[in-house]
């Protein structure tokens, strides 16, 4: 794992990626942003992230699929689910399939960051995340 | 970690298995003694809420609806407070019909063995078969009906549960064992979407309780803090229920908005404005 956490962000709602980028990379993330899944699934055969976080209904291909194919590609890779249709059905498959947490928009950037935190940990990232924000700053 | 509700169609299977269950998973139990506990925080007495549990309510018994629906309140929000810790087996506290959508919450009904049921009412009463399975069949819709009432739920309903266990085929130690391996699948784990969803449900019931200790006709919905209200009041009493709603349950911790919406029978309302 790279010393800073290497995250990929995916949702077709630009707003998401705008405002979530600066919050993670406040927090010492390395962040690259897509709204196109098929362009992140391109970017994610090339490179493992650490951590993917995916909305779940996107018109070329669904969450759920993106977290199969991280997943097969990627074993170790942190899959972090986002919806803003989230229902017990869905959140349950979501888990069943590997996802390592699931978030119901609307979410504040720190609820998320606090994923990531826990993500980072099951990692065995050493960065406390708590406080990789100010340090870089 | 996850949660596991038990709901059975006779008293002592339930019991044999929760217990149970909570031996293999080392999980924690919560079942009918929280009632006493429950008793001594609100000031009521256990057995009117072992009663509320049981029946629907009654004035002749002297359980009007207003303190059935508030009994319950108080049930559903101290259990709920204690299921938020996860790790815990619930049974007899009708948890089946408000722990709802909670992604990680087992949901298990256990269906007894009907024959031997209905020998044991036999043998209790001193009456025959034939009799023993029509007072068992009556005490199933009364079940029905106080679940309708209580919860707006059938709890005999299947499509409730995600797993029922026949009695009658598997016996009780072998459900406990399935049960326990049931909830270590990893679609029933923890999340923070069925975190928040079991915080939610547990400020609603909250405010619930707050608001039936003094008002009837109250529903309660909440989100991350928001609390959506609805309840019923003449149209000349609107604005004062509204501002003591607004204030009783915006006194719960937790809630940082209080949104109120009235549901009126607007025939009734009209009737009572001719008088």
């Amino acid at each position: 794992m790279a010393e800073r956490l290497e995250i990929l962000l995916l949702d077709d709602e630009p707003i998401v990626g705008k405002r979530l980028k600066p919050a993670l990379e406040k927090s010492g993330c390395k962040v690259e942003v897509f709204e196109n899944p098929l362009e992140a699934m391109d970017r994610l055969e090339q490179k493992r992230f650490d951590i993917v976080v995916t909305d779940i209904r996107m018109d070329e291909m669904d969450g759920l699929q993106v977290l199969e194919r991280v997943l097969a590609k990627w074993p170790q890779t942190k899959v972090i689910m986002i919806t803003g249709y989230a229902m017990m059905a869905l959140a349950r498959e979501s888990m069943e399939k590997g996802a390592f947490d699931f978030i119901a928009k609307p979410f504040r950037p720190d609820d998320l960051r606090r994923v990531i935190a826990k993500a980072a940990k099951a990692l065995g990232s050493s960065i406390d995340f708590n406080t990789a924000g100010s340090k870089q700053s | 970690m996850s949660i596991i509700v038990i709901s059975a169609d006779d008293r002592a299977a339930e019991d044999q298995i929760g217990s149970r269950t909570a031996e293999i998973t080392g999980y924690g139990r919560l079942e009918y003694g929280l009632l006493k506990e429950i008793a001594a925080k609100y000031d009521i007495e256990e057995e009117k809420l072992a009663e509320a549990l049981e029946r629907e309510p009654s004035l002749l018994r002297g359980m009007p609806p207003k303190k059935w629906y508030y009994y319950l309140a108080c049930i559903e929000a101290e259990v709920l407070e204690r299921l938020a810790a996860d790790k815990m087996v619930t049974w007899s506290l009708a948890a089946h019909l408000y722990v709802l959508g909670i992604s990680h919450a087992l949901r298990v009904r256990i269906l007894s063995d009907s024959e031997k049921m209905a020998k044991a009412v036999a043998e209790e009463n001193g009456v025959s078969l034939q009799k023993a399975r029509k007072i068992l069949a009556k005490r199933q819709r009364q079940r029905v009906q106080w679940s309708q009432a209580a919860y707006g739920q059938d709890e005999t309903d299947p499509a409730l549960y995600d797993l029922v266990i026949n009695l009658g085929q598997i016996d009780p130690d072998e459900a406990a064992a399935t049960i326990a391996k049931a909830v270590g699948y990893r679609k029933f784990e923890p999340m923070t979407y069925s975190r928040k969803c079991l915080a939610n449900l547990l400020l609603a019931a909250k405010v619930k309780t707050r608001l039936l200790e003094t008002m009837s006709d109250i529903d309660v919905q909440s989100r991350d803090g928001r609390v959506i209200v609805t309840t019923k009041a003449l149209r000349r009493d609107k604005q004062k229920k509204t501002l003591a709603i607004k204030e009783l349950a915006g006194s719960v911790e937790g809630v940082n908005f209080v949104e109120v919406h009235f549901n009126n029978d607007i025939f009734k309302e009209a009737a009572q404005s001719l008088r």
